[in-house]
């Protein structure tokens, strides 16, 4: 008996050995006469979420395998994905990159997505590359800023994106009717212009028992993105005065009950807002957000699927957007770039990002030909035509004041600004501990 | 008659050889995979040694310079690692002592021939069966729970208990409660059963020759079970205690790693987490990890030695 158990661990621990094991890469197959091109087999894509997934399944891809693959021609195309949230995607990406030059072919990052608020850092870097060098060359329709982002500090750009992201204020039309007594977009937004008047419509909102907004932190995103300063500035965490606003703003509002949470707003709570049963007037966001994260308000039994419609707001400004780029050492780069190429500049596939999927695409001439169809409308919305919203809130789109470290900055001071909020500790506490935060997660940001 | 001794010492001395081959291959695990990390962590912790963003800075031999950064104040105006050492023990009790008062009461309900219950191996397994969650699992499970529109708070808001839903993830009391129900959720029943074996591993005639002495219930305990049931209790405590040390998962998930609210839950692991997410600072991870073996190592010793002083 001892024996046999003996055995057993021993064969257990070489087992275990074994798995370790399995994480290196295995040799690649050696390429068969019919794959001639000297390209890889597999495309790598790696992802934060599922968004971009699918329009490739649907637009570019042959045939959608299962949820992790996708097959065009002899190409197989595969997902990794981590979750944004504490930036464990950058973080698993990071390694990811890093070990790029030693991973078998099969096994290199080709494609991978970054967001607006940490993109520097990979345009910035070796592992990203030239994307004219591969055959993406006419940005004559993109957006300007879309470029500008991915482009590193001397101008050499390293992806593109599939979509172009200024934000608006998404509002309730039945809430609407009944504190402005309107919802035409036009007068929704002179009655909330300026930030003087959207916290004179909170209040008058209040009295009829509704919110403003359902989290303080959905405001975040139009003062961050209009700042004078970025994060981090001469290697110092730099708390802007807009970012200050934003507290202010929300300490009012937490206290005079405008907001229905002070919570996370991809939670439970926030989103709750969403449904029928929701008493928030204004969400804030641009087309990705009701397109893809206001589900609920989607929902065909508990949703309240065309009682929207967008405006500008107080002030203008973009949010996130996604955009691919184009890792150095790729084994795939035609592919790369005639996916880069089919999303910016492929018309029938932008039109229907637009018509079917309710983007606002990065392609000026399908959008601004939507913008001008007096037929088109998007029913999410009551028929508005949001593309002619975002046409005109584009043009005031400035990528500026961005840095490496911005989603965690964005993040930690949401999250520890909340606990203020809540009452938990006073607001100088608050700000401490988002310094510590930083302190402790970036050792290269000098804090005072 | 001494050739034949000769002859059995030497079998006996080839079958010692075969214990060292058979236990051979735990000790190369044991050597690839924890000393050898081991004693990379401790060289790291003297290395300026992270990323920043996808640039490498380091390593740059610094001395005690990681050591010195973990004992200044923050811009909070504390220490954090003494502030999280402090966090992560009263959690650790929070959990700890109603885990041994329940494990202990009901170890001794399961092995009483007095009470002599039925259906014990149901009751085992089913007291059990949170340990086979993972804890992340289970921290997520409570995150939903006690969201401000969690089912708990619908069914207390429904029922007219409260008015408005109470913030269960942002408040320090509850916060820590929920950390401590779920630790003791988690490692009740594996206690229980670890006491139980200890219980029953007591000569049974104890028991009954006390009883004739006419006993009670209490002096029995204190004076029987107690004493011999001490090296098990030992062994049950000190694990105890280093998994307390040690606790991560259930307040990384419920606090989304912020430690909410102002870092009182926050557990030493968590903070070395910190340090090892975005940036990967192995030099300051390195002298946090350090500091917890010897919190560790020094914790162990003192309990070990004052409950066998007691017990003396």
């Amino acid at each position: 008996m001892k024996k046999l158990l003996t055995v057993l661990l021993a064969v257990l621990m070489v087992m275990a050995l074994a798995g370790c094991n399995s994480n290196k890469p295995e040799p690649a197959p050696a390429p068969t006469e019919e794959t001639t091109a000297a390209e890889g087999s597999v495309l790598n894509i790696w992802t934060w979420n599922t968004e971009f997934w699918e329009f490739l399944g649907e637009y570019y891809a042959d045939e959608i395998v299962d949820e992790y693959t996708l097959k065009k021609g002899d190409v197989t195309i595969k997902r990794t994905t981590y979750p944004s949230d504490g930036g464990a995607y950058q973080d698993a990406l990071d390694a990811a990159l890093l070990n790029q030059a030693n991973a078998a072919a099969d096994e290199k990052v080709d494609l991978f997505l970054a967001e607006a608020d940490y993109i520097i850092k990979y345009t910035n870097s070796d592992a990203t590359m030239d994307v004219k060098s591969i055959g993406v060359t006419d940005f004559s329709n993109t957006y300007k800023y879309t470029v500008e982002a991915a482009s590193d500090a001397n101008g050499v750009v390293k992806g593109v994106s599939f979509q172009c992201c200024p934000s608006a204020i998404i509002y309730r039309r039945s809430i609407a009717k009944d504190v402005l007594g309107t919802d035409d977009p036009a007068e929704v937004q002179a009655a909330i212009d300026s930030w003087e008047k959207f916290d004179a419509v909170a209040a008058q909102a209040k009295e009829k028992g509704y919110y403003m907004i359902n989290t303080t932190n959905a405001t975040f995103r139009i003062y961050s993105n209009n700042t004078t300063s970025p994060w981090v500035k001469d290697g110092k965490l730099n708390i802007d005065a807009a970012i200050e606003a934003w507290m202010d703003q929300s300490a009012n509002y937490a206290e005079n009950g405008y907001t229905a949470y002070t919570s996370n707003l991809w939670g439970d709570e926030a989103t709750s807002e969403m449904f029928a049963t929701g008493k928030t007037m204004c969400f804030v966001g641009p087309a990705w957000y009701f397109n893809f994260c206001m589900g609920n308000a989607q929902d065909a039994e508990k949703g309240c699927f065309g009682d929207w419609a967008i405006c500008q707001g107080p002030q203008a400004h973009f949010w996130g957007g996604t955009w691919m780029l184009a890792a150095t050492g790729t084994d795939n780069p035609t592919m790369v770039a005639d996916i880069m190429n089919t999303f910016i500049n492929n018309e029938e596939v932008c039109s229907k990002l637009v018509s079917e999927k309710m983007q606002f695409s990065n392609n000026q001439k399908v959008n601004n030909k939507f913008a001008a169809d007096a037929s088109y409308g998007n029913a999410f919305l009551g028929g508005q035509n949001d593309t002619a919203v975002f046409a005109e809130l584009a043009k005031n789109i400035k990528f500026q004041n961005v840095t490496a470290y911005d989603q965690l900055c964005n993040e930690g001071l949401q999250t520890y600004f909340q606990q203020y909020l809540d009452g938990e500790v006073d607001r100088d506490t608050a700000i401490n501990n988002f310094k510590d935060y930083i302190r402790t997660t970036y050792p290269s940001v000098t804090v005072e | 008659m001494a050739k034949q001794n000769t002859a059995v010492k030497n079998k006996s001395i080839s079958y010692a050889r075969w214990g060292y081959i058979f236990i051979i291959p735990f000790f190369i695990v044991y050597a690839i995979f924890t000393l050898y990390p081991q004693i990379l962590t401790v060289y790291n912790s003297f290395f300026e040694y992270y990323r920043d963003g996808l640039t490498v800075v380091g390593p740059r031999f610094v001395g005690l310079q990681n050591y010195k950064t973990l004992f200044e104040p923050g811009a909070a105006g504390y220490v954090p690692i003494f502030k999280y050492l402090g966090n992560t023990v009263w959690l650790w009790l929070l959990g700890a002592v109603p885990q041994f008062l329940i494990a202990m009461m009901l170890a001794l309900f399961f092995t009483s021939t007095r009470l002599n219950i039925k259906g014990q191996q149901f009751f085992k397994s089913v007291i059990y069966m949170p340990n086979l969650i993972m804890a992340s699992c289970f921290a997520m499970l409570f995150f939903s729970l006690f969201s401000q529109v969690g089912p708990v708070n619908q069914f207390l808001v429904s029922s007219g208990a409260i008015s408005t839903p109470i913030n269960f993830l942002g408040m320090q009391v509850t916060v820590q409660t929920l950390i401590a129900l779920m630790n003791f959720l988690m490692w009740f029943g594996n206690t229980t059963i670890l006491l139980m074996a200890g219980i029953q591993g007591i000569d049974e005639s104890m028991f009954e020759s006390a009883r004739l002495d006419g006993s009670t219930s209490t002096q029995v305990f204190f004076n029987i079970t107690m004493p011999l049931l001490m090296p098990i209790f030992i062994y049950v405590f000190i694990t105890s205690m280093i998994g307390g040390i040690q606790m991560f998962d259930v307040p990384q998930v419920l606090t989304n790693g912020k430690g909410i609210p102002n870092n009182t839950s926050t557990t030493l692991i968590m903070y070395l987490n910190q340090f090892l997410g975005i940036s990967k600072n192995y030099g300051m991870a390195g002298a946090v990890s350090v500091l917890l073996f010897i919190v560790t190592a020094i914790l162990s010793i003192f309990v070990f030695r004052t409950i066998r002083a007691d017990n003396k």
